[in-house]
């Protein structure tokens, strides 16, 4: 298995992308925007599309696309008075309409639509191996350095702010890299379910962790062994990539929630009175 | 608990004719306003009267369209903030995002600010001298998120503690908080001031703790309405005129001197 080089690349960028969306996922979360990285994820579609009819590489266009959709969603919600769902809603349909409008003017491109929504570990080539492995460094070691501002901002915006944390230069900062990590990540994963390996490694650490410390390297954990357990899964048993990563993340849920429930269960001996 | 003695030496909060419009609405319509420092003062009025707003312009998060702010003699900044300390009434984490306290604290101190690699053993001795008696030890493994409503404001006001604050500003601080723990808020703010000489400015709809507990009260209605002591700004003539209604003052058993107001349209 390991000898095909399509799956060394899938594998390997499942294992850099898989703790990176791990440990983001518990600050996109903690910061209620799941949503967000499901708007960027479909709006991505309408930058596939765009690539394809102009016969270059998608990703490029994909990487752009969702730059601008994530960037947009901050300008409009304070340049407006629109609500911040109504904004993603808006822009998610939008663009995703305008993918499928442009795929279905595209002839012979079916197969290509599918394997952008539900991911293809075949499509993983030497370029997004590069880019996953450079974005992977990049945004790890973003995330480790400004980890203290980051954790404030979460925490309390106001605090942040008459702490001396640039709140706005760091909020803009952390959508360019979610965007770039969802981008990224769509290769794998499949557009329908990115969102699902930045929200599903945290909860699962959740259910375990005492601290923010546990809670960051156990989704850390849970990204690394659902990434690369679902590539070797898909592999093995021949199924789709993405939805195998997503159900190798739900089983690591499971069991940690069934560990946590172990943990808490009171003591069936009762108490000797005094 | 006696009321905290008047200090003289300055002017920690200066507002000058301030203006803010948020939407259609003229929230605060030329607010003038001088907390002398050294002092617990209290600024209070009621649900819709600007003290939030006042509150942000005062920490540089809210613009005004008219007006001048001034907080230890400059105009509010970055430079200026680092010698004010905020606590806000409540955090927006939710009990999912598994903060303890300890990692809470560590992130408004410079040498524990990179916790995730630093040992427990040395983040808690440099928490404990810069804190030496907030008593926080036994919260420490606890979550930001569970925290009950006095221990968060111990925690918050812990935090704007450390760095070295010479104001200190408190949003609605006993708002969801019980009556014990409402007592030893206030212990902590009284002692707290006397150690570090602290400006205090408590922000409150809640007339009942600045009879006891303020210096100075500012009451706010969109301007300024009156100033005073407790004792000048408590009687009926001067509520009214920042509550826009028919209000006493009366005492009930909270303990003696606890006021609460009885509102008549």
């Amino acid at each position: 298995m390991f000898q095909e080089p399509f799956m060394q690349r899938a594998l390997l960028t499942a294992l850099i992308l898989g703790p990176l969306c791990g440990a983001l996922g518990v600050f996109v979360t903690a910061r209620r925007m799941s949503f967000f990285s499901d708007t960027v994820a479909h709006s991505a579609l309408a930058g596939v599309a765009a690539g394809l009819a102009l016969g270059w590489n998608p990703s490029g266009p994909m990487v752009a696309v969702s730059l601008l959709v994530g960037l947009l969603i901050l300008w409009l919600r304070e340049h407006t008075e629109l609500l911040t769902d109504t904004i993603m809603a808006l822009l998610m349909s939008g663009f995703m309409a305008a993918g499928v409008v442009a795929f279905s003017l595209l002839r012979g491109f079916r197969g290509e639509l599918h394997r952008y929504l539900f991911g293809d570990i075949l499509s993983v080539g030497p370029p997004e191996v590069a880019l996953a492995a450079g974005l992977g460094a990049l945004v790890l070691g973003v995330l480790f350095l400004r980890l203290s501002p980051l954790t404030l901002v979460t925490a309390h915006e106001d605090l942040a702010h008459v702490s001396g944390v640039s709140v706005r230069r760091l909020n803009l900062l952390f959508v360019v890299v979610l965007t770039l990590v969802v981008a990224i990540s769509i290769r794998l994963l499949g557009i329908i379910l990115v969102t699902s390996l930045l929200v599903i490694p945290p909860a699962a650490a959740r259910n375990l962790a005492c601290n923010l410390r546990q809670e960051l390297a156990l989704s850390l954990g849970a990204g690394l062994v659902g990434g690369g357990g679902g590539v070797i899964l898909s592999y093995q048993l021949d199924l789709p990539c993405g939805p195998t990563i997503v159900l190798a993340c739900v089983a690591l849920f499971l069991l940690t929630l069934g560990l946590s429930s172990l943990r808490r269960r009171p003591s069936v001996v009762p108490a000797p009175s005094r | 608990m006696a009321n905290i003695q008047f200090h003289p030496g300055g002017i920690a909060l200066e507002v000058r004719s301030l203006r803010v419009t948020l939407g259609e609405t003229q929230v605060l319509r030329g607010v003038d306003l001088h907390v002398p420092r050294g002092q617990v003062v209290a600024l209070i009025g009621p649900n819709g009267s600007g003290k939030t707003t006042l509150l942000r312009c005062l920490l540089g998060l809210q613009k005004a369209d008219t007006g001048e702010v001034r907080v230890l003699g400059q105009r509010v900044g970055p430079a200026v903030l680092k010698r004010v300390g905020y606590v806000p009434q409540r955090l927006s984490l939710d009990r999912s995002f598994v903060l303890s306290v300890r990692e809470f604290l560590s992130l408004r101190l410079s040498a524990t600010r990179h916790w995730f690699w630093q040992s427990r053993r040395r983040t808690d001795e440099l928490l404990r001298a810069a804190l030496p008696d907030l008593r926080l030890e036994p919260l420490m493994d606890r979550p930001v998120a569970g925290l009950s409503g006095g221990q968060l404001q111990r925690v918050l006001i812990a935090f704007s503690l450390l760095g070295s604050p010479e104001v200190l500003l408190l949003d609605e601080p006993t708002a969801g908080v019980d009556t014990p723990g409402e007592k030893s808020f206030y212990e902590l703010i009284t002692q707290i001031h006397r150690q570090r000489n602290l400006t205090v400015v408590l922000v409150s709809h809640d007339l009942s703790m600045v009879y006891r507990h303020a210096a100075r009260v500012y009451a706010l209605n969109g301007v300024i309405c009156c100033e005073g002591t407790p004792e000048e700004v408590m009687n009926a003539d001067s509520l009214r005129e920042a509550y826009g209604i028919h209000v006493t003052p009366y005492h009930h058993d909270h303990g003696p001197g606890h006021h609460h107001v009885a509102a008549h349209p």
